[in-house]
């Protein structure tokens, strides 16, 4: 396997890349995501893999210097296994071509001397400008010759001007092996970029787009809300507190004195690559109206009940039936399992009609460990979730 | 709505000036002013931005020339696709950014969206905010030098992009294009994404412009001069 350089997204392969496969990276014009090649090409060099960089458009120098501005790191890497052909190269090709079939074979002998003489593993092909010269069919052949040996991989990234026609044709007529497309929610404000896992042939993935953010020469994932709600003295609080990095909840006493959340609570935490944000529903019923508002555009949410009180239950059917109007992934954590009298696994399930693929954690939101991996298994669910 | 001045009467007295969304094509011989020309109407007036795609010139000249002309610099974004090439290192300021080359439509791309977004955040003149949402007029000098690197289809894809891009942000744009270095075929296909062109023409040495596809506005050859960046109509 390699790793795409982008934990997240490694996750939601199932690991990495297998050797040997064929992989788009398909970016929208307009949006940065040229930090995801960066990120394999990085992640790849610190492997110690043999490296082959095909920049038609550039010379490796500018190449290098713009990769390493990007991933915030120096030049050194540079020292590593890799070897280029760029602008310079394409230059020579086309002066001593006329046709571009010419072009295409020396390009093609060019490319297969290299990966034999270098025993390149990973092939990095910038496409762009061969798909000028030598049409798209010629340029992918190009790409594809690269493929010296079964377990070389090549990475193609392609600026897509033609939007889902463009995409179609590469799914419909190239086996790739795996396709991300990079998209960009181009407006004047808010604006956000987001990547799509369009298909992958050894995984079964379903399509997903997830939001991401570039923040120290790292693509960060980011899942803008997950949903954690309940009935009231559920643990809500508690859990939003122990789940994240940073924090808020917005309390008042109630009539026994005991603090309850009366607006929301907010967390913020970064995991495994992900940056989340959570919300904290308030669980007091005069507070319902607020909660279909607050699962709004959330990409998950977490059930939380007291394990110990079998009477809430009735409370916690009503959270999982907005859930579900809303058709969110959903987890249920069922907090302090570790007190006596606690229901099992059974009984919650029966009570709220819980389908087999929704898991029910025990847990103790004070405990962090038990916090986090009830989220790990959310972020799970939702970057493999069908909706 | 906003209205971009043109600087120009015959244009502001009848519409007050380009309607935001706009997207006009320079369309002149060589050695006509036409660069002068699409600056000055590419000049921000107070509360305006301006952002520049050069393929031509450096970064420092396209500033200069905005100099001239009494333009503030912090309102004016240059992506440079010169540069790069001969100082790897260059590193990118808000301001200032730089690409690989023309051929680079992919950090062209990148780069205008980047200093779309910082206007928009208020992070590109050194905290003086101006007028929001932020009027930005753009240019691109020129559209003749990305043919000569690109394929037609491909570049006409890639100024639709741009074009709509600039539309969606209520922006103004100008894009230069050499009308003796391309076919007629070309060059309408590049006019079908415009909403008007601004043709130059030079006869005995006096150069003319004429303005086509503005509402009420006359289509009639002016004769012109650019004086120390500004625009003189006749005599």
């Amino acid at each position: 396997m390699i790793s795409s350089g982008i934990i997240g997204i490694d996750e939601m392969l199932g690991g990495g890349i297998p050797n040997g496969s064929w992989v788009l990276y398909s970016m929208e014009p307009g949006v940065d995501g040229q930090l995801f090649m960066i990120s394999t090409l990085f992640s790849a060099l610190k492997k110690g893999l043999s490296c082959l960089v095909v920049l038609p458009h550039t010379t490796f120098d500018v190449f290098k210097h713009d990769a390493a501005v990007k991933r915030g790191c120096s030049l050194e890497i540079f020292k590593k296994k890799v070897v280029y052909l760029d602008a310079a190269d394409r230059e020579r090709i086309q002066k001593s071509s006329k046709k571009p079939k010419e072009m295409q074979k020396k390009w093609e002998a060019r490319i297969e001397k290299i990966c034999n003489e270098h025993a390149v593993d990973v092939v990095f092909f910038y496409i762009d400008l061969l798909y000028d010269d030598l049409g798209l069919q010629g340029a992918l052949s190009v790409a594809n010759s690269a493929k010296t040996t079964s377990k070389t991989t090549v990475l193609v990234e392609h600026l897509n001007l033609e939007g889902r026609h463009s995409i179609d044709r590469f799914m419909r007529n190239y086996s790739f092996d795996l396709i991300i497309s990079i998209s960009s929610a181009f407006r004047s404000q808010p604006h956000f970029d987001y990547f799509t896992l369009l298909h992958t042939s050894w995984w079964p993935v379903p399509k997903r787009s997830v939001p991401f953010i570039t923040t120290e020469g790292k693509v960060v994932p980011y899942i803008p809300k997950i949903v954690v709600t309940g009935p009231a003295h559920s643990g809500k609080s508690t859990f939003v507190t122990n789940a994240s990095d940073f924090g808020v909840s917005i309390d008042r006493r109630d009539m026994k004195g005991d603090p309850t959340t009366v607006a929301m609570d907010f967390g913020w935490l970064h995991w495994k690559d992900f940056d989340i944000t959570l919300y904290g529903t308030p669980g007091q019923a005069r507070f319902d109206p607020v909660v279909p508002n607050l699962l709004n555009h959330a990409m998950g949410a977490v059930l939380l009940i007291d394990a110990t009180k079998p009477q809430a239950l009735e409370r916690a059917l009503h959270h999982v039936q907005l859930i579900r109007e809303k058709r969110l992934p959903m987890v249920v954590a069922a907090n302090k399992a570790d007190l006596a009298g606690a229901m099992t696994d059974d009984e919650i399930r029966r009570y709220l009609k819980l389908p087999k693929d929704v898991p029910v954690f025990f847990i103790s939101a004070t405990r962090k460990t038990d916090v986090r991996f009830v989220l790990e298994s959310l972020v799970d669910f939702i970057s493999k979730a069908k909706y | 709505m906003y209205n971009f001045k043109s600087g120009l009467a015959q244009i502001d007295t009848v519409t007050a000036g380009f309607e935001a969304g706009t997207n006009f094509l320079v369309l002149a011989p060589p050695m006509s002013f036409a660069e002068e020309l699409a600056y000055f109407f590419t000049k921000p007036l107070p509360g305006e931005y301006a952002v520049i795609l050069s393929t031509n010139d450096r970064a420092s000249e396209v500033i200069d020339a905005f100099k001239i002309m009494g333009v503030d610099k912090r309102y004016v974004g240059t992506i440079d696709a010169i540069t790069k090439s001969s100082t790897p290192g260059i590193v990118d300021t808000n301001r200032l950014m730089f690409v690989a080359s023309p051929t680079d439509l992919t950090g062209i791309g990148i780069k205008f969206s980047k200093m779309v977004e910082l206007i928009f955040d208020g992070e590109f003149s050194d905290g003086e905010a101006g007028l929001f949402p932020p009027p930005v007029r753009f240019c691109v000098n020129s559209v003749s030098t990305l043919l000569m690197y690109r394929k037609l289809e491909v570049l006409y894809q890639f100024m639709h992009v741009l074009t709509s891009k600039l539309k969606k942000i209520d922006g103004v744009g100008f894009y230069l294009l050499n009308k003796e270095s391309f076919d007629d075929k070309t060059i309408s296909l590049i006019k079908q994404l415009m909403n008007g062109v601004i043709e130059v023409k030079i006869e005995q040495n006096t150069h003319y412009m004429r303005i086509q596809g503005m509402k009420g506005v006359s289509s009639e050859w002016l004769k012109f001069s650019i004086q120390k960046g500004q625009l003189v109509i006749g005599p």
